[in-house]
């Protein structure tokens, strides 16, 4: 009797899982339906080949990677002088070994920012909502605040205190963008928790744990996939115009930075600084909103985008 | 819940977010060592400098240090400003008026684009116009302004020389009486039209740049709720009576979805502000952007800590003017909860 119904649970478990996979594959279809989203989508696996083949693309400088090498034979050289072939700046540092350097650390940059306010906003989130009450009430208020200062001034007063250097920048990145998680994930939960399933789990016994592990969590996180992903882009934008401003340490092949050290020679006819650098985040910045926007509209039906 | 009472609970709110923005403030002065570099003006001697401490209770307890400094932010002591040398208040004063004017200039663009394409987008739904329109927005939310500033600036300024740098030309600006502080609406208040040029020619290349990226959260708002508004009953009945085309848009979907564009328009102010910090730096625009990037390469808390302040309470005051302008333009919205 008991290894009978053990079975019956398995294949029901089986037919659950094969649902989802149907499921996931068929919103997988539809995004891949809009061409734009693929075009994002060739764009952000470029430079993740780009990010992760840097040293085999150009060999790695020495002591420090994330400094461009000085050709100081050849400064402010145009694209295709003399091997660089996206030009050089100022200080001799070849342009195309900063923007292939540069997708690694804003590679570093949006993993980091995104994942850690994405564990950090949903623990908040889910707190506030699964426990509701004045819990509940606190950390609202809390979000609002954080929300009352627009992100990257709040993020730029943040870096300015800790002192330039990129790790600041990543960490004040960090201490802003969980907030909107928080947020996001709240007003879902509490939409989820009204549904009936939920119900039925709790009238079955279910603790609140598993219940939130196993029917709320799961059913809430789609609007965060979505926003997460916009903010693989946001986050390098925001970024790269800390580190325009002066916020990263001098010389770093940040694409930001390097828009800054090409500022100068701009006005007296070097465009290729500045230019190229500043091509790398809105491509980069693109390629996600452009995924994050198909995402949006096969994921949530209520913007109805199609 | 009645519009009053929701916006009683709204203004309720408002002080007891100023004073956690505070809170968050006043624990960013306290990462950087002594606080006393907010108060001290330069060549302060060690007796005056001790004198400070005192004042400001920065020998007590963090909670006493807090009311010392929060006592001050009421009474207008924002501490001295390092790289304006000059008091912080009296800063403020003199650059909130730049900043403003940039930002509505580049706002009134935002949501003019915004509103017409998000039109285009919504009628034209599926088709070319809505994808052109759609991957126009994207990129403009895609674009750091500080790096399309850069690009505009080479062929308008420095091939063309159509626009200047700055926000006046000085022997015109000296000559107006100055009654907001925004040049070009003093410059008409005078009636003198020269100035207004000069001061139009300032403003719309930073204004464009500012303009460009907030306009993508209008476009977005605007198509989806342009959409909604043309598949409801009364556009099928404007159509039944036989209106053009035309003004069917323009007179009952248009106009309705306008209402929840509104929304965002508070969202994309918080947008202009951020992004005039950039857009001051490169257009040498003397507002509060461009004192507070100055203001982190010197260390300058003082400045630093009243700019977040200041750029907060505007966004919040903003964003309550929107919610009030929303709540009496549908009042079918369920407010609260």
């Amino acid at each position: 009797m008991s290894s009978l119904s053990s079975v019956e649970m398995g294949s029901t478990k089986q037919s659950v899982a094969s649902v989802k996979w149907a499921r996931r594959r068929e919103v997988a279809r539809e995004v891949l339906q809009n061409p734009l989203t693929v075009i994002g989508l060739v764009i952000i696996l470029l430079f993740l080949l780009m990010a992760i083949f840097a040293p085999l693309l150009t060999e790695a400088n020495q002591p420090d990677p994330y400094q461009s090498p000085r050709d100081w034979a050849n400064i402010d050289s145009p694209p295709g002088v003399a091997g660089h072939v996206l030009g050089t700046d100022s200080q001799g540092g070849d342009l195309l070994y900063g923007v292939i350097w540069g997708s690694r650390l804003s590679l570093q940059l949006s993993l980091t920012v995104v994942i850690s306010t994405l564990v950090i906003g949903t623990i908040i989130g889910s707190l506030a909502a699964m426990r509701g009450g004045r819990l509940d009430n606190f950390l609202m208020r809390v979000v609002d605040v954080f929300l009352s200062i627009p992100e990257l001034i709040f993020a730029l007063a943040i870096a300015a205190v800790l002192g330039p250097s990129f790790r600041n920048i990543i960490l004040a990145l960090v201490a802003v963008f969980w907030v909107k998680y928080a947020r996001i994930i709240r007003g879902e939960i509490i939409r989820v928790k009204q549904a009936e399933y939920v119900a039925a789990a709790r009238v079955v016994g279910d603790s609140t744990w598993n219940i939130y592990r196993k029917d709320v969590l799961p059913n809430a996180v789609t609007p965060l996939i979505v926003q997460a992903t916009l903010d693989m882009g946001n986050v390098v934008l925001i970024g790269a115009t800390l580190s325009f401003i002066g916020l990263a340490q001098a010389g770093l092949t940040e694409w930001g930075a390097l828009v800054s050290a090409g500022q100068s020679g701009l006005l007296a006819g070097h465009w290729w600084v500045s230019t190229f650098a500043g091509l790398a985040i809105v491509l980069w910045a693109l390629a996600f909103n452009l995924v994050g926007d198909g995402l949006r509209d096969v994921l949530d039906p209520k913007t109805e985008g199609r | 819940m009645q519009v009053r009472d929701y916006l009683i609970r709204r203004l309720a709110l408002l002080p007891l977010i100023m004073l956690g923005v505070s809170v968050i403030v006043f624990t960013l002065t306290r990462f950087t060592g002594s606080p006393v570099g907010i108060y001290a003006t330069p060549n302060m001697t060690p007796d005056e400098l001790a004198a400070l401490e005192q004042r400001y209770l920065l020998d007590q307890p963090i909670p006493a240090q807090y009311a010392a400094w929060l006592g001050g932010l009421l009474r207008g002591d924002l501490g001295w400003s390092g790289v304006s040398v000059a008091p912080v208040t009296d800063v403020i004063g003199s650059r909130i008026a730049a900043t403003l004017e940039l930002a509505l200039a580049a706002g009134i663009i935002a949501v003019l684009a915004g509103i017409a394409l998000g039109t285009i987008a919504g009628v034209k739904r599926n088709k070319g116009p809505d994808h052109a329109a759609r991957f126009f927005s994207i990129l403009g939310a895609s674009t750091p302004t500080f790096w399309f500033g850069l690009l505009l600036l080479v062929p308008f300024y420095l091939w063309l020389d159509w626009f200047p740098l700055g926000r006046s030309t000085p022997d015109i600006y000296s000559s107006l009486a100055h009654y907001t502080g925004m040049y070009s609406l003093d410059a008409l208040l005078n009636g003198n039209l020269v100035a207004f040029g000069d001061a139009l020619r300032h403003l719309v290349l930073p204004a464009v740049v500012l303009g460009f990226g907030a306009m993508a959260i209008i476009v977005r708002m605007m198509r989806s709720s342009m959409v909604e508004a043309m598949s409801e009953e009364y556009v099928d009945a404007a159509r039944a009576k036989g209106l053009p085309e035309r003004l069917v848009i323009k007179r009952h979907a248009r106009r309705n979805a306008l209402v929840p564009t509104t929304t965002v328009i508070g969202l994309s102010f918080g947008f202009l502000l951020q992004g005039s910090v950039a857009v001051e730096l490169i257009f040498r625009w003397p507002g509060l952007g461009q004192w507070v990037t100055s203001a982190i390469l010197a260390g300058d808390q003082a400045t630093i800590m009243a700019y977040v302040l200041i750029t907060a309470f505007i966004f919040m005051m903003v964003n309550l003017a929107v919610d009030i302008a929303y709540a009496y333009l549908d009042r079918r919205v369920v407010l609260g909860g």
